[in-house]
């Protein structure tokens, strides 16, 4: 734990400038926060998603999208997805994304890479470590964003996977030492996209279960995070290494090569490095171009033995051929709601970020796999969703800007586990209210909230007022499923053209405002249900005004004793209960 | 679920024969806790460490 609020530097906080930085195996980014407001720096060629590549030719060193052209021409001095190898042993590693590109070795018991990164035919290559990549890496983006600014770029808050390890995270604190560059916080990827949404200006703040599925380029990492009046509480979390975008990528790889191979007397590109890496580069093109229309071409000049190519691709078709992929996704998603103890009617909200968050059949199937008030933050299904590119950077950089002007002393100090590892409670506390004699429970303080906690609800009072009882209990849900009324003729799947009946025998009250429509008739109806536990504490409040709105205040302390208020409003007095700790 | 909007939801009228004295009864206590670990990220922990680190209750601090 201590590593995470690290900064070996020292650096005065006055003589700081501090940025965020998204630093990932595929791609990387730069943000800086100006007047509470992250942005996205684009670098000197303009990109904002800078691939996370370093590449030597004639001894020049080329980053981003430059190296990752080089792919294609000079694959042997080109480094590219490694920011996974950091602080882990040659042994535990899995090479699968270097085949095209520098090869991880081991030398001096760290995973290395040897290139040629000095100038003229007979220059002796360098076997440089996994951490001085990282470090050559991490150089160039603070030489952009520095230049971007204006400014000496001395510090950043750096996103990570939330499986990071200590290792890694000395390694890449480490990395960064070495390119000068203090780390203020390292932040884990999913809370760092949550704090960009969060941070919007409209926002309020509110109590939300959110999942945050981050589908990259070679990991797809799903987390389940309670939010509770601002904070953070990771749940769950799965990683994934199948499921991703380089999975989309290979789909379009092998249509392709397949089409071409149709063509052209059976000559496969995939079996050619060269070819392979064009095929690979315009595959990724088009899966993009297929997130923003219906349709996107395929063509790549001399592709396979000096043979151009070109064709078309459907959304639709590819959203077939690449069925799999997007269905290990969905199953990442469950997998991970049920590993945090929830249903998928437990969760308010759902993330989507990363760069294949863009593609719109991903955010479609969040949409069927959650009921229709969870909302699915992607840009297909929300307009006003933050380009899931750009969330982490941008979360990175508002807590940098948060941070920095703290001594590094007082970060750490923050950052330990004494203040951050504290009870939750695990029940629901709130209020019981009636209609028509029937108990409703109506949540204060949410389970999975940390403590101390303070919440306050307004509620109503009997038509004609009098006296009535503030009764505070625990609760929590569970899952009601009604299974529809067997009917002849149909069975249990029908289509949803032959479903005409709309005898609904028990859907009278809890339509809210949103009409049913027939889709889901034939299948069961799964609804969260309160169920009310143990009585904490009662009170009167006596000669209540007609029509008039009470106000009940909770208390968690630290020590998990609780304390309620409740007062009518605009009224005088009021009463005050003190529920002794456990 | 239902929100504390909702408006045919109303507090109970006091139950005959209810009593007690200063008029609130304490009946249980909180049953059942969960340690876990709050990320140290974004304006609403900084709050919360600050009140840690004080010592400080919610009322203190809005003061
Ligand atoms: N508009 C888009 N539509 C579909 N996929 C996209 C789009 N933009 C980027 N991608 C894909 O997103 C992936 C990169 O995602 P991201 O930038 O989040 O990577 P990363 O976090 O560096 O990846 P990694 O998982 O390798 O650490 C690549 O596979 C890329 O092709
Ligand atoms: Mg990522």
């Amino acid at each position: 734990m201590a590593e995470e609020g690290a900064s070996k530097a020292g650096i005065v906080p006055s003589d700081r400038t501090a940025i965020g930085i998204m630093f990932s195996n595929s791609n990387s980014s730069i943000a800086y926060t100006v007047d509470d407001k992250a942005e996205v720096i684009a670098n000197e060629d303009g990109d904002r998603q800078i691939p996370t590549i370093l590449s030597y030719m004639d001894g020049d060193e080329y980053y981003g999208q430059q190296a990752k052209n080089f792919l294609v021409r000079n694959p042997k001095n080109t480094v590219a997805y490694f920011r996974e190898f950091l602080g882990k042993d040659f042994k535990s590693i899995d090479p699968t994304h270097n085949h095209a590109s520098a090869h991880p070795e081991e030398a001096n018991g760290t995973v290395s890479f040897t290139i040629t990164d000095k100038e003229g035919e007979d220059a002796a290559p360098s076997t440089l470590s996994v951490q001085e990549i990282a470090t050559r890496y991490l150089r160039r983006l603070v030489t952009s964003a520095s230049e971007y600014i204006g400014k000496k770029v001395t510090s950043a808050v750096i996103t990570v996977p939330t499986n990071f390890n200590e290792k890694q995270k000395a390694a890449l604190i480490a990395a960064a030492a070495g390119a000068e560059l203090e780390v203020l916080q390292l932040v884990p990827e999913p809370v760092a996209a949550l704090l960009a949404y969060d941070a919007r200006p409209e926002v309020e703040v509110s109590d939300r279960m959110v999942v945050v599925a981050d589908l990259g380029g070679t990991r797809s990492d799903v987390a389940v995070i309670s939010t509770r009046s601002g904070m953070y509480t990771v749940l769950a979390t799965t990683h994934d290494y199948e499921f991703t975008g380089t999975a989309l990528d290979k789909v379009l790889m092998d249509h392709f090569a397949k089409e071409f191979m149709k063509r052209n007397a059976g000559i496969d590109p995939r079996q050619n490095p060269k070819s392979l890496a064009k095929l690979k580069l315009e595959a990724e093109s088009t899966k993009k171009a297929l997130s923003i229309g219906a349709n996107a071409s395929f063509s790549v000049e001399s592709l396979a033995e000096g043979i151009d190519f070109a064709s078309t691709l459907n959304r639709l078709r590819y959203e077939t051929i690449a069925r799999p992929v997007f269905a290990g996704i969905n199953r990442l998603v469950e997998s991970v709601v049920k590993k945090a103890g929830l249903d998928i009617l437990d969760i308010d909200e759902v993330i989507l970020s990363g760069g294949t968050a863009h593609t719109p059949r991903i955010a479609a199937n969040m949409q069927s796999i959650f009921p229709r008030t969870t909302a699915i933050l992607a840009p297909s299904t929300t307009p006003t969703a933050i380009n899931p590119s750009e969330l982490q950077a941008r979360g990175a950089a508002l807590q940098a800007s948060l941070i920095q002007e703290y001594e590094a002393e007082d970060i750490d100090q923050s950052t330990h586990a004494a203040v951050t590892t504290v009870p939750h409670i695990a029940n629901a506390i709130g209020v019981v209210l009636v209609s028509e004699s029937a108990e409703t429970f109506i949540p204060i303080v949410p389970g999975e909230t940390a403590v101390p906690a303070r919440r306050m609800v307004h509620v109503k009072t009997p038509k004609d007022g009098g006296d009535v009882l503030v009764k505070i209990v625990e609760a929590n849900t569970h899952i009601k499923v009604t299974k529809p009324e067997p009917k002849a003729k149909t069975n249990g799947k029908a289509s949803k053209s032959a479903t005409v009946e709309d005898a609904d025998e028990t859907e009278d009250e809890d339509d809210s405002d949103l009409s049913d429509d027939e889709e889901e008739e034939d299948e069961e109806k799964r609804e969260r249900m309160w169920k009310i536990g143990t009585t904490l504490a009662e009170a009167a409040l006596r000669g209540v005004k007609k029509g008039s709105t009470v106000e009940v205040t909770i208390n968690v302390n630290a020590d998990l004793s609780m304390t309620m208020t409740t007062r009518e409003v605009g009224a005088k007095g009021g009463v005050r209960v003190n529920v002794p700790a456990p | 679920m239902a929100s504390a909007k909702t408006t045919e939801l109303v507090l109970p009228s006091l139950p005959e024969g209810w009593s007690a004295e200063k008029d609130f009864k304490v009946l249980d206590k909180i049953s059942s806790t969960i340690q876990r670990t709050i990320e140290p990220v974004g304006p609403h922990f900084l709050a919360h460490a600050r009140r840690a680190r004080h010592k400080r209750t919610f009322s203190e601090d809005d003061r």
